[in-house]
Order: structure tokens, then C-alpha cells, then sequence
């Protein structure tokens, strides 16, 4: 840090006045550098716009090219446009006094690319479901796509995508429905520019690895698996299960330890352990539902190829 | 698809000190390069005196590191800009072990129940009627 010479002149007992240049008093410098640091770390967070060096049109071309994808520029610009920035401004000009045109401005607000994303999204994403996934029923269907539609994976996902920075917000740090908003909005905006293929490639590359290491009942809230069980039994024509005990550990300790098997027509379908006798029988329950819906840890990965020629060209017949 | 993590570099110099002559001939010569190959990293060149010559890099994850390049020269800026471009904005840290895995067990790991029979399976084959 270069701190003006001129302080450092007015010194303690320094024999001496005539001399033009003192040693900087080194007792003052010490805890200069921490209090700089302490300032600089109280400051409240601001936008990445209001520090220096920024330039809105290269972000947004870069951001463009970092994603691989061509979107046209003035639908992306607007889709990043929220409305509450557009009322803060003209609150902001109005208070500051301009006239009426100049306070009037011309921007088109994201929700209707955002519903445009939104709806988008949501559809392809159950259509992958009910192809991956035949078995789901449309509770589980539906549920999945909340998971992966719902606020915090959506804004972890668009922060991480730098959409923070480009907002344009009232609020900062950016509220998690407003970018879960504005990413959608940019998967419309996506839409309208290049069209539902790409998109659909693009939904399926930032949306669906957010599965990985996800158990099926963490995203899909069960209350009663084995009602649920003997539902999709009876609908497959097979008998109610019997719960049997198949291994206990420790049943008169702190800390027990029940493996509880379902059989069906004395055939095991499922296993799960359990602290008490009932919270191993609902485990089991589970268990066996995850293995009717496919879901087990050693399914297969998620099939990441290009979308089959014989798509198109079933769509185009069917459009012919 | 991959995503480069780097957002924006700034590069901050002084026009006139001795130790950002390496930073000025990369404005000169390498930087135009460097941004046409990396098409989605933002370049910014500002010029501060009376500072040393810093190259700043911020990624996706919200990590800025600087880099000091002073007394550097044209070419290993160049090579400093894209390791940097490269790297991801996770702290560089010591890692404990250089190897991970996901499946850390593929039949399943043992427990003290593994093999043991259960009492609701049959037994071998002293039960078979003869």
C-alpha cells in the first residue's frame, strides 16, 4: 500500500524538523493492512454490474458460447429481465424526476418466456420419465419433475451458470424464485431461437444429472409404502405380502436390529432392515417398491445418446 | 456437455512500470489470441499505476483468484491465462487421497448378517427326504 509521504512527516520526538523525509512510523502500518481487510470483508455483497469491469453485451455473448448453444441475443436479453427490476427503475426515474416518456421503459418483461420454459421443461422431463420409467406411477412421475423443477435445484443450478450476475434484479443477492424464473425464462428464450430439439438437449444435459445419487423416496414423499405395495401387487395380480422376521440382532438392546423379508406366495420379494420391527417392515416396503419401479441403484445410468433419426422421421410423417 | 468454469479475466496493469512490461506485450500481441480461442471467457484490460501488474480470474462458482505477473513475460502469461482457464474455482487445497469412488462396494458390503443363514430359509440337504 502506498500511503501518502505527507502524514508520516509529523513525527514524535524526532530531532531533527529539517529533515524532508522520516522513516514511516512503523507501529501505525501494522494493523493498517488487517483493518483494510476487516472493511473490505463487513461491505455488503453487490452486484457484479456496480463493480468494475463489466460489459453486459460480451457477458451475454459469452455466456452464450460457454453454454454451446446460439440463442438470439434480444430474446435472451429480455428473458433475463424481471419485473421487479423494470418497477424498481421506473420508481427509481420517477423519483428522480424525468418526464413521462423517459420513464416509461421499453422492456418486455421474462414471464412469458419463463411460463413458455417452465411448461417446457416440465413436459419433456415427464415424457423421460414415462419412457425410462414405465412402471412410475404419475404421483412418482410427478413428483420427480417437482424435484427437479423446484426452487433450490434450479437456482443451484443457475448460479452455478453465472444467471446471478446477469439478472437484472431489484433485490441482490438474487431470491431463489427469481432465478429459478429467469432460468426458465432462458430455457424459452432457447426455445424460440433454436427450436424444441436443442432445447430438449439442453433440459436433459443441466436437468437430469441432478439425479445421480438420488434415492427415489428422498425426492418422492411416501407416507404409506405398504399400502402403496399391496396396491401395485393387486394391480399385477399377485397376493398380498407376508412379513416375516429373516434376521434379528440385539432384540433386547438400546440398539436393535430387524430384517423383516416380504413373501409373496412364499416367494421373497424384498428385504429391509430396520431399528424396530415396524420401521423394518416399512423399509422392506419400500425396498420392494423400488424394485417393481425400476429405480434400484443398479439400474441402468441414464441414457445420454442423441435422440433416434426414427423420432424425427415418425414426426414428420405424422406432421405429412 | 462441458462448461468452461472461468467467467471473466481481468487483467489490470501499469502503463508505464518496469515489472508489467510482459503484461503490455500480451495486450499487444496475445491477448486478441487468447480471447478468440476462448470465446466464453471475458477478457478486461484496465490500466492502475503505482500497483503490480495482477491477473484476475473469476469462475462460475464465485472464486476470484489473483495471480501476480510481474516481471513475467508475454509467453508464460500466456500459459499462466490458460491454466487458468482450465482449472475449475474449487479452492486448491491439499487433496487427502488422489483417488474416489462412487461404488465403493459392488455385492454389497459386509455386515454380520451377511452370511449367515436365516432362520425362514431351508437348510441344506440333510432336510431332502431320501
Amino acid at each position: 500500500l502506498l500511503l501518502p509521504a505527507a502524514r508520516w512527516l509529523v513525527a514524535g520526538a524526532r530531532p531533527g524538523r529539517a529533515a524532508l523525509s522520516t522513516a514511516p512510523n512503523p507501529n501505525k502500518k501494522r494493523w493498517l493492512r488487517a483493518y483494510l481487510e476487516q472493511q473490505r470483508l463487513q461491505e455488503p455483497p453487490r452486484r457484479r454490474s456496480e463493480k468494475p469491469n463489466w460489459d453486459y453485451h460480451a457477458e451475454i455473448q459469452a455466456f452464450c458460447r460457454r453454454l454451446h448453444e446460439n440463442f438470439s441475443l434480444d430474446l435472451l436479453k429480455t428473458a433475463f429481465v424481471n419485473s421487479c427490476y423494470i418497477e424498481s427503475e421506473e420508481a427509481r426515474r420517477r423519483q428522480l424526476g424525468l418526464d413521462k416518456e423517459a420513464v416509461a421503459l421499453h422492456l418486455q418483461d421474462n414471464s412469458r418466456l419463463s411460463e413458455q420454459g417452465r411448461a417446457f421443461s416440465r413436459s419433456y422431463l415427464t415424457r423421460c420419465f414415462e419412457a425410462a420409467y414405465p412402471d412410475l406411477p404419475a404421483a412418482g412421475t410427478r413428483a420427480l419433475v417437482d424435484f427437479l423443477t423446484s426452487q433450490e435445484l434450479v437456482s443451484y443450478v443457475a448460479q452455478n451458470l453465472s444467471i446471478q450476475d446477469l439478472t437484472l434484479c431489484r433485490d441482490f443477492p438474487v431470491p431463489p424464485n427469481v432465478l429459478q424464473r429467469t432460468f426458465f425464462a432462458v430455457i424459452g428464450a432457447l426455445l424460440n431461437s433454436s427450436g424444441p430439439e436443442k432445447t430438449e438437449i439442453f433440459v436433459r444435459d443441466f436437468f437430469i444429472p441432478q439425479l445421480i445419487g438420488k434415492d427415489l423416496f428422498e425426492m418422492w414423499e411416501v407416507i404409506n409404502p405398504m399400502g402403496l405395495l399391496v396396491e401395485e401387487l393387486t394391480k399385477r395380480n399377485i397376493s398380498a405380502p407376508e412379513p416375516r422376521i429373516t434376521r434379528q440382532l440385539g432384540a433386547s438392546t438400546v440398539l436393535p436390529l430387524y430384517f423383516v423379508g416380504l413373501y409373496c406366495d412364499k416367494k421373497i420379494i424384498a428385504e429391509g432392515p430396520g431399528e424396530t420391527l415396524l420401521a423394518a417392515e416399512e423399509e422392506a416396503a419400500r425396498v420392494a417398491l423400488r424394485k417393481l419401479y425400476g429405480y434400484t441403484e443398479n439400474r441402468r445410468p441414464w441414457d445420454y445418446s442423441k435422440p433416434k433419426p426414427a423420432l424425427a422421421a415418425a414426426k414428420a410423417v405424422s406432421s405429412n | 456437455r462441458y462448461i468452461r468454469q472461468l467467467q471473466r479475466l481481468q487483467l489490470l496493469l501499469s502503463p508505464t512500470s518496469a515489472d508489467s512490461r510482459g503484461a503490455r506485450q500480451f495486450v499487444e500481441e496475445a491477448a486478441v489470441d487468447f480471447a478468440r480461442q476462448h470465446p466464453d471467457v471475458v477478457l478486461y484490460v484496465s490500466l492502475r499505476s503505482g500497483r503490480a501488474p495482477v491477473l484476475l480470474a473469476e469462475y462460475l462458482n464465485g472464486t476470484v483468484r489473483e495471480e501476480l505477473i510481474a516481471n513475467k513475460t508475454n509467453e508464460e502469461i500466456v500459459q499462466l491465462a490458460t491454466k487458468l482457464a482450465g482449472q475449475s474455482g474449487l479452492d486448491i487445497i491439499r487433496i487427502r487421497k488422489p483417488f474416489h469412488t462412487d461404488n465403493p462396494s459392488i455385492q454389497g458390503q459386509w455386515h454380520p448378517l451377511t452370511n449367515k443363514p436365516s432362520a425362514l430359509t431351508v437348510q441344506g440337504p440333510r432336510l431332502q427326504p431320501k
